[in-house]
């Protein structure tokens, strides 16, 4: 498979590049609004 | 990336910058398979200011007219943050002068050679920088006898045991 992938052209990886790129970027946003929301949470609680 | 390398290429065409080469894990690209990476490494000599110090204020002047933001090292062009970096010696000097062409959609850009990437590699000598080198060795995507010669050439012979010791044990390495 890591052969395969390697004896892809330039363009063809750079496809594959900019995927993994986008997914790590969304990754981040998620857990950075997820963290968001357990503060937002945990300020609510800490107020009742 | 296209765009990136449009503008990069349209700003050495413009005589913003000389010749350049890209490195680190972009670079590496072009010979292995595809590794997430968020930056693009252009390795290119700098023009040198009146004080004779090195300046990116050129570079930066050239891409913030054209809307490119500055993002902490990088500048963000065609949506890639690009770190510029002014080869340091001998070693990537070489590297940019000696830089394979690529093809990416019909826009041609420049990558240091394999065996270059592998010295910077070693010399750099984090964690990743070394998988990548056992990447290069393991998919045989690099012309050995140039590279042990580079390594010698370049003061880099006691890292190469030190490396070969540590992570080609058992192996022809």
């Amino acid at each position: 498979m890591r052969k395969e992938l390697a004896a892809l052209s330039f363009s063809e990886k750079v496809k594959i590049l900019e995927k993994l790129r986008d997914r790590s970027l969304a990754f981040a946003e998620t857990r950075r609004n997820r963290k968001e929301m357990d503060v937002a949470r945990s300020v609510s609680n800490s107020k009742k | 990336m296209k765009e990136t390398l449009e503008i990069i290429n349209q700003m050495q065409a413009d005589g913003v910058i000389g010749e350049y080469a890209i490195g680190g894990a972009v670079g590496a690209m072009l010979y292995l398979e595809p590794a997430a990476t968020l930056d693009v490494d252009v390795f290119v000599a700098l023009p040198a200011s009146r004080s004779g110090l090195l300046s990116l204020a050129p570079i930066y002047e050239y891409l913030k007219a054209r809307g490119c933001a500055e993002k902490e090292e990088h500048i963000v062009i065609g949506g890639w943050p690009v770190q510029f970096i002014s080869p340091k010696d001998e070693l990537e000097r070489e590297a940019v002068a000696e830089a394979e062409t690529a093809d990416l959609e019909g826009t041609q850009t420049r990558i240091m050679p394999a065996e270059h990437l592998v010295a910077i590699a070693l010399r750099t000598g984090r964690s990743k920088d070394y998988a990548r080198i056992v990447q290069f060795l393991e998919q045989k995507t690099v012309d050995r006898e140039k590279l042990e010669s580079l390594i010698r050439k370049h003061g880099l012979t006691s890292k190469w045991d030190q490396f070969k010791c540590r992570y080609l044990e058992g192996s022809r390495g």
